[in-house]
């Protein structure tokens, strides 16, 4: 027979219970506290030392985290452990890494920047990371990222000048360049038969509700905000003004009323496959799009737009090496592997993004057919770089409210 | 039963309307129509498994191209489909290892003991049963990365969070069983002289046999198809199971090696379960207090 | 000898019960505080990322209100809570909707064939729940089989993007996803009605109808709230079925307000704020599935 649950505590067992719980609470909070991890990075500068264009940074190295020794061995029978975007590096460049050391490499994925940085903060022994300058900032700062060796990576004389003592890493202490891009809008002509490009303002054609539930827009904070801020002719795309927000929200409110939109980073193969047919798109996804097209569908059926004077977000990748990781010499190599310019042609045609080489210029990639006509204009011009905006790192405030108006986005809230 | 004048026959519909022994053709329809649609789009993923294309919705020809056709997408071929199919199966067998055995003690301790810590217990595992998953993923990932404990994120905390989850599953069940079995056989075992624990292990355990074999399966395949707790505490795609693996990939650019990988992993379950049936059907021929069918063997005593 | 077995049992009970419940309350109720420790500590200056604040005295209760201000009903998250109360409320009617007929047509009336079709039933169980979603993602993609059936070879267009953003396939998914869950225990619950009642209703002149109103239905009322408990209690923290069936802002529920905040910097106390809404949002029907299951233990004894 089973007991009966019970009446319940009375009232003086009821108290003695709260007070007994009062009393464990803050016990279990020191036990608690005592088996907690070291927060981290209480002791540095609260502020993060923002990198911008006009105002380059050149990040400190602390005494404890000197850059690797020189003439080191690769270590052998390792895992070289990569964090990156899915579908973001050839599957050949590996394999030829692999083979050419007689490791395994092994890539993990992320969707976005933050979670990727929350990742690193959890302790993941990853050995590189695909970062943005978004992030350097935080990266250097916590303490997450290795610096680099440069006698371990000669063919960085392949890669454009300017990125040997870039703005937002002076003299090229933690980082190399892995890809360049432009963002701007694809469309498939057959699902939306008008020039987006020679629209006034190509960007509100996302709000035209004639492309209801044809649309999508990236599925990062910044840089779908930031063309938010483009469309109504604001071009502070790191704004901190509250009414530049505000604003901000209410135009993706109408958005999700409008076209209903979906937010992704997958537009390069949902376009080919007639998911999306107008989409704020990265320019190497455009490309990656024309290997995703179904059998007997050509590439003209892609187009994309991007402002002529460059006067658009012009952005790119890096690579890091990560403290935690444990094949430095490996991970140094690699990065040499990349920048190598064969390689990294391969790369290009793989994942469609372009690669900095001096190598290739847009003539030569037109000339060799290796972009199609139609889609000249995603090829980034070094000027772009002087005229464009980046999309920079926020302060903790601002990026709190940038958040705040992306959560309140995300939950739909129209 | 109605009266029947001569007028109102059991002829025509009507009649076969009120006929109370005719066969249930409607809720026999219902039945099939759910099958088929419960089945059909996982046969038509199958089939598409063996497509010769990329695509994974137009027909393109019959090929083995993605189970080993293929040289660097094939199952056969990716070295990280096979890492996220030896996850999957690591993480199952030591969940199920781990989990069974945890939830039949308890269950067999908490039915027996009398008081309020184990109707409290009972309580909480009852509760561990339904909550849903997201919430305990989180407050593990949240424990596991505020506090330095022995392990991190990656295998263990998975397996720790499996276990957590389905230590009910057994539980239940096993509590389920002693109900129906009773406390006779146990007790005549101690009147013809047993201790508790000899009783316990040489008359009630053999009895909860099938119990347990079905809370071992069952169990094995909730872990092997767990998503939400795997996904938040792993450290990096080397212990990314297949469930995870499918959807990062179905959210990027998937090819039908995705589809041949979860065909793969059907097919080994289904092994299973055929092999644990029959093994289950073996351990209860001589057994008089369980059913034999199917529907013993998931739990349904 | 009955004085000797009760001392017996004070020990032995406790000692088998001890490693579950120990296990449950390290692995399930520590990680519950750890979220109320996060949910009211601090964030990082650098990274914004939780920093857990264990004493109760020094909790800091902005990020919690910082939520619940916003939940209300001009709130930001007010139209995701609604939603997944509407789309939950509405898949698990569904499930019932199908789950009943095919669990009553199987345990009574199915016959000769009932072991093939139990088998059938459970089959979902073992395959990936990410591969029968994978498997409606390809059906509904603009190019896919269902489309291509709409338009009757060619006919009409149909010129609707299931993936998508459409409240109804999200809807469909989720009841898709869990029938299954729900048809096992209807099935258990229905097995165990006794034939010779409804019989008897039908003996003393009640047609069909009526007969399954006043006493079929009443007699297995627990066994349905049961199942729809344990149904509907782990969809309301489903996220990836929406993320895979429609990646809109549009049909976003609150397990998609979950996850989104949970790895974000600065919004990981966020995340926690909502495990615990919605945890105290469940704790009643919890509560309730549990007595309705101890109630049932009672009658089965």
């Amino acid at each position: 027979m089973p007991v009966p649950i019970g009446s319940g505590p009375n009232r003086r067992q009821f108290l003695q219970r709260a007070a007994i719980l009062a009393a464990a609470a803050p016990t279990v909070g020191a036990f608690l506290a005592a088996c907690s991890k070291p927060a981290g990075t209480q002791g540095s500068a609260p502020s993060l030392t923002i990198a911008k264009p006009d105002s380059p940074v050149k990040w400190p190295i602390a005494d404890d985290n000197k850059p690797i020794g020189d003439s080191l061995p690769p270590e052998k029978g390792a895992t070289l452990k990569i964090y990156n975007y899915a579908d973001y590096l050839s599957p050949q460049a590996i394999k030829g890494f692999e083979d050419q050391y007689g490791v395994k490499v092994e890539v993990s994925t992320f969707n976005d920047g933050d979670e990727a940085i929350t990742k690193l903060r959890s302790g993941v022994d990853f050995d590189i990371y695909n970062a943005n300058y978004t992030e350097i900032s935080r990266l250097v700062t916590g303490n997450l990222v290795r610096p680099l060796n440069h006698s371990y990576i000669p063919n960085i004389s392949n890669v454009w000048p300017s990125f040997t003592n870039p703005w937002y890493d002076q003299g090229w202490q933690y980082t190399v360049p892995y890809t360049i891009y432009t963002t701007g809008m694809g469309w498939r002509t057959d699902q939306v038969p008008a020039d987006i490009g020679k629209l006034s303002n190509p960007y509100a054609a996302l709000w035209d509700p004639a492309y209801k539930d044809k649309t999508a827009i990236i599925d990062d904070f910044h840089t779908a905000m930031a063309m938010v801020l483009l469309k109504q002719g604001i071009t502070d795309v790191n704004t901190s003004s509250e009414a530049d927000l505000k604003m901000v929200g209410e135009q993706l409110s109408a958005l999700v009323k409008a076209t209903s939109p979906k937010v992704t980073i997958t537009m390069y193969s949902d376009m080919p496959a007639g998911q999306i047919g107008l989409s704020q798109m990265w320019s190497g996804d455009v490309i990656n799009a024309v290997n995703y097209l179904p059998e007997g569908v050509g590439p003209e059926i892609l187009r994309y737009w991007f402002p002529e004077d460059g006067k658009g977000l012009v952005d790119n990748d890096m690579l890091v090496t990560l403290k935690g990781g444990k094949n430095p010499v490996l991970a140094h190599l690699f990065l040499n592997h990349m920048l190598d310019p064969a390689v990294a042609k391969e790369n290009f045609s793989a994942i469609g993004y372009q690669p900095p080489q001096n190598s290739l210029t847009a003539d030569s990639l037109v000339a060799e057919s290796f972009i199609p006509e139609n889609l000249k204009n995603v090829i980034v011009k070094p000027e772009y770089f002087d005229t464009g905006y980046r999309t920079l790192e926020l302060d903790a405030d601002n990026d709190a409210a940038w958040h705040n108006v992306w959560n309140a986005f995300n939950a739909g809230g129209s | 039963m109605s009266v029947m004048t001569p007028e109102k026959t059991l002829r025509g519909p009507v009649g076969w309307w009120r006929d109370p022994w005719r066969r249930p053709r409607i809720l026999a329809g219902i039945t099939i129509a759910y099958l088929v649609w419960s089945l059909l789009p996982v046969l038509i993923a199958v089939m598409f498994s063996f497509n010769d294309g990329r695509s994974r919705t137009n027909w393109q020809g019959f090929s083995f191209r993605w189970y080993w056709g293929d040289q660097t997408k094939s199952v056969w071929h990716d070295a990280s489909l096979h890492t996220a199919l030896l996850q999957t199966l690591k993480l199952g067998l030591l969940s199920t290892l781990i989990a069974v055995p945890l939830g039949v003690l308890f269950a067999i301790g908490v039915d027996r003991w009398r008081g309020r810590l184990p109707s409290g217990a009972n309580v909480l595992m009852l509760i561990s049963f339904v909550i849903p998953e997201v919430l305990l993923a989180v407050a593990l990932l949240f424990m596991v990365t505020s506090l330095a404990l022995p392990f991190g994120l990656g295998t263990s905390a998975q397996v720790i969070g499996l276990v957590t989850y389905q230590v009910a599953y057994p539980a239940v069940l096993v509590r389920a069983r002693l109900a129906t079995i009773g406390p006779q056989y146990e007790e005549a075992a101690m009147d013809l002289g047993a201790s508790q624990l000899d009783a316990l292990r040489r008359v009630t355990l053999p009895m909860l046999m099938p119990a347990i074999f079905a809370s071992t399966v069952l169990v094995f395949a909730d872990v092997i198809d767990d998503f939400v707790l795997v996904r938040y505490l792993s450290n990096g795609s080397a212990t990314e199971p297949v469930s995870v693996k499918i959807y990062n990939t179905a959210r990027a650019a998937p090819t039908p090696a995705l589809n041949a990988l979860a065909t793969l992993l059907l097919l080994a379950a289904f092994a299973a379960v055929v092999i644990g049936y029959l093994v289950f059907r073996r351990m209860t021929r001589n057994d008089d207090t369980t059913g034999r069918g199917i529907a013993a063997f998931a739990g349904e005593t | 000898m009955l004085q000797r077995s009760r001392q017996r049992t004070n020990r032995l009970w406790p000692v088998l019960a001890a490693p579950g419940v120990g296990w449950l309350l390290l692995f399930f109720l520590a990680p519950l505080y750890v979220v109320l420790a996060i949910v009211f500590g601090q964030r990082d200056p650098v990274f914004r990322t939780a920093v857990p604040v264990w004493n109760p005295l020094q909790w800091d209760p902005t990020q919690f209100t910082y939520v619940l201000t916003r939940i209300g009903p001009d709130g930001v998250y007010f139209p995701a809570l609604v939603r997944t109360v509407v789309y939950v409320a509405a898949a698990s009617i569904l499930c019932l909707c199908i789950a009943f007929p095919v669990a009553y047509y199987v345990s009574r009336l199915a016959g000769r064939h009932k072991g093939l079709l139990i088998a059938l039933l459970i089959a979902p169980f073992w395959i990936s729940y990410m591969m029968r979603m994978l498997a409606w993602v390809n059906l509904l993609q603009n190019d896919g089989l269902f489309n291509r059936m709409l338009s009757f070879g060619g006919l009409f267009d149909p010129n609707v993007d299931w993936l998508t953003g459409q409240p109804v396939v999200v809807i469909l998914g989720l009841v898709y996803g869990y029938v299954p869950y729900m048809i096992l225990p209807l099935y258990a619950g229905l097995d165990r009605l006794s034939q010779s009642m409804l019989e008897a209703s039908r003996d003393l002149g009640a047609n069909r109808v009526s007969s399954f109103v006043r006493v079929t239905l009443p007699m297995c009322r627990p066994t349905i709230m049961a199942a729809v408990l344990l149904t509907c209690l782990p969809m309301l923290g489903d996220y990836f079925t929406n993320d895979l069936l429609s990646a809109s802002p549009k049909t976003a529920m609150v397990g998609n307000l979950i996850n989104d905040s949970v790895q974000a910097p600065g919004q990981t106390g966020q995340a926690g704020a909502f495990v615990m809404l919605v945890l105290l949002a469940t704790v009643l029907p919890m509560v309730y599935y549990v007595r309705v299951t101890l109630r049932g233990d009672e009658v089965r004894t």
